[in-house]
């Protein structure tokens, strides 16, 4: 009877001591380096990001995170691209981080998913768009956003199907001009307009790149109002963006129609600097919020929680690098990581290449296909979206509306063409 | 024509600028022979101390140089007294350490506090200023005068008043001074706080022009080390001219270059002003060592 009784309570021992480490694994949460620049240049858009991905995990974690496992962030300052190399090495080795996501900017961007390919580490990236972050071989990144040439795309058809009419213009009358400011981000979509461009036949009057750190815009603007462009594209970051604009005011600078390209044009600080001047103003870029008939009835519930969120949180609607950020990793958490078992970098990427998502499964009305050395563009690409939206959305005295193009939109573009300096 | 002198004016008054943000730093450098890597970051403080008095108290952010110069003058007193005075008789890399990590301590309390935001007061004068076909923002032309008012000031104070003449002497000879009665540690302390105030003063100007976030020293502090030395370490009319130049190298090779190389360009001005007076424009001989000019 007592070997009985020692043999029961061996048993029941070790099925309790199994049993608490299975749930102990069960709750163990997933644990996700995120890079973004939370201090330094440019923190202001990083940290929107950051607020946007912690409303993300906050909601996945109160719906009981992912297959019963909570979201973890462990953080990390991406300030410059240095920063973001020892940041993502730091996270890496020393948390044993194997998932990283971020990172904002395209030259952050490029150093984080180098980081990561060299430590085998799966990343997950949002926003950054420079087109050579998907084109160095990497196995292990993946580029959620859309690409640069994208963005330019958005700007130029934006052009040719709609300011065009407007103005009472064929498209290939129009002088169009091309400002970009000269690092990653500038200098990719400024190739892409270019490119794009000369396929579409449009003639650039004026192509200039600029140091966004420059404290004096009067010799571009001059340099513009000498060449008497129709319509002006620029790629800008926040504080330039706000340099030009007052310029332009200062010199008179007058166009048909400006087209300013994420960054600096999406940015809310713009209004807070320059007032209603902004109003009118177009942006080719991630759109902040999209007509809600082009989301899939679920992508739409999640998409109020999230909008109504971020603006109790942050007294404001989101930009739409911030309601990007929150798509790329709403979708990393819901489409990703609920078909792993290990959450080793190798299966993540087979999931990943094997998603197949329509437009309209992501909030900001983005599908997922990514690309995987079979993109007959560009056999060189592995890990690009293909499916990552992109429009020209509108600053209007009420906020700002998509106009751009006609499935996204949720308004007609206005203002075109834009009144004079001293009408505004 | 007109292109040519637009570019030309918005140059000087433009270095104008520059040189008013430059002046607090040469004189420091000329009588303490220290360089203030945090001297962005003080710009910075001021500029949001400017921003503060003008939207939440109502005053126009000229008047806010009745409160922000005195704050300034304070504040670098205080940081004289913690940071720097400690370091004078020890090797100069530790001054240079010790202002390096005051800019990232001051740049991360703002990014804390006042968050990556973009700050602006709304401006002052809606109109810009037309003469014939050129045209420019009255704020500008108003901080140029400022400028030029400072530097002749600055320059009377040096020349003709007792505290002017003990800085000089500081400068010639700190010992000998301190023999002849002149509390030398004092002088570097009002010196340090001087500049300090001049930022202020910078900031003020710079508030109804510029926006202010937590890094925008960044964007103005090499500047401001290019214009000291190219005007002349140490000597405070070479910081107009040294600021001048560069404005208008600047404008000018932005246009007819492109926008992308007016750093270089004002830079191989720089490097020839090196090679060929390299003491500055304006500098003396050994003016590195002997401090601010006679």
């Amino acid at each position: 009877m007592r070997v009985w009784l020692r043999l029961c309570a061996c048993l029941f021992g070790a099925t309790a001591i199994l049993l608490a480490g299975g749930v102990a694994k069960a709750q163990q949460p997933i644990r996700i380096g995120v890079l973004l620049p939370l201090t330094g240049p440019f923190a202001k858009n990083g940290i929107e990001n950051w607020e946007a991905m912690q409303i993300a995990r906050d909601m996945i974690n109160e719906r009981g995170g992912v297959n019963g496992r909570k979201i973890e962030f462990v953080q990390g300052d991406a300030t410059s691209p240095n920063a973001a190399i020892s940041e993502t090495e730091r996270i890496i080795t020393k948390d044993g981080i194997k998932i990283t996501t971020g990172s904002f900017a395209s030259p952050l961007a490029i150093a984080v998913s180098q980081a990561a390919e060299r430590h085998g580490v799966f990343h997950w990236e949002t926003t950054g768009a420079a087109e050579i972050i998907t084109r160095r071989g990497f196995k292990h990144t993946f580029q959620v956003g859309a690409p640069a040439r994208k963005y330019g795309q958005a700007a130029v058809d934006f052009v040719i199907e709609d300011v065009a009419k407007r103005l009472k213009k064929p498209a290939s009358d129009l002088r169009l001009a091309l400002l970009w400011e000269n690092r990653a981000f500038g200098k990719s979509v400024g190739d892409g307009i270019r490119a794009y461009t000369g396929i579409k036949k449009i003639k650039l009057v004026y192509d200039e790149g600029y140091d966004q750190f420059a404290t004096d815009m009067t010799p571009i603007v001059q340099k513009l109002k000498d060449e008497k462009p129709d319509v002006l594209i620029a790629i800008s970051f926040p504080n330039d963006a706000i340099l030009f604009q007052r310029k332009a005011k200062e010199l008179d600078f007058n166009v048909a129609a400006f087209i300013g390209v994420s960054a600096g044009y999406s940015s809310p600080d713009l209004r807070n600097s320059i007032g209603d001047m902004v109003n009118g103003l177009f942006v080719a870029d991630f759109p902040p919020k999209v007509n809600p008939n082009v989301l899939k009835p679920d992508v739409r519930k999640v998409a109020d929680e999230f909008y109504k969120r971020y603006e109790d949180k942050m007294k404001r609607p989101p930009a739409g690098h911030a309601a990007a950020g929150f798509s790329a990793v709403w979708a990393l958490f819901t489409e990703v990581l609920p078909k792993g078992k290990t959450f080793e970098p190798d299966e993540l990427r087979e999931i990943a290449l094997m998603l197949d998502l329509p437009e309209g499964s992501l909030v900001n009305g983005s599908g997922i296909k990514f690309t995987n050395f079979d993109w007959p563009d560009d056999p060189k690409d592995a890990g690009q979206n293909l499916r990552a939206s992109i429009g020209v959305w509108q600053w209007t005295k009420s906020g700002n509306d998509q106009v751009f193009p006609p499935k996204l939109a949720t308004h007609e573009a206005a203002m075109v063409p834009l009144p004079v300096w001293s009408k505004r | 024509m007109t292109t040519l002198g637009q570019l030309v004016i918005s140059g000087i008054l433009i270095g104008g600028i520059y040189a008013l943000m430059s002046i607090g730093l040469t004189l420091i450098f000329g009588v303490l022979r220290i360089v203030n890597f945090a001297h962005g970051e003080f710009l910075m403080l001021a500029m949001y101390g400017a921003w503060a008095v003008t939207t939440l108290l109502g005053f126009n952010p000229y008047v806010a140089v009745l409160a922000i110069v005195p704050a300034m003058f304070l504040f670098g007193g205080i940081v004289y007294r913690i940071i720097i005075s400690p370091g004078l008789d020890k090797p100069h890399l530790v001054v240079v350490f010790a202002t390096m990590g005051l800019s990232i301590f001051l740049q991360n309390v703002a990014l804390m506090m006042m968050t990556a935001d973009l700050w602006d007061v709304p401006p002052i004068f809606s109109h810009a200023v037309i003469v014939g076909a050129l045209r420019f923002k009255a704020e500008l032309l108003l901080g140029f005068l400022i400028t030029i008012l400072c530097t002749v000031g600055l320059q009377w104070v040096i020349r003709a008043t007792y505290l002017g003449k003990a800085i000089r002497a500081t400068v010639q000879d700190g010992e000998a001074a301190m023999l002849m009665g002149i509390p030398v540690p004092r002088i570097f302390l009002i010196t340090f706080a001087g500049g300090s105030a001049l930022v202020g003063l910078a900031a003020c100007v710079m508030m109804p022009l510029f926006s202010v976030f937590p890094t925008v020293g960044l964007n103005f502090v090499l500047i401001a080390f290019v214009v000291v030395v190219l005007g002349g370490m140490g000597s405070i009319e070479g910081a107009l001219i040294g600021g001048i130049c560069i404005g208008v190298v600047q404008s000018l090779s932005s246009y007819y270059v492109a926008p992308a190389f007016g750093q270089m360009f004002f830079f191989i001005l720089f490097l020839l002003v090196m090679i060929f007076r390299p003491n500055g424009i304006l500098g003396q001989k050994g003016a590195a060592t002997i401090g601010i000019n006679d």
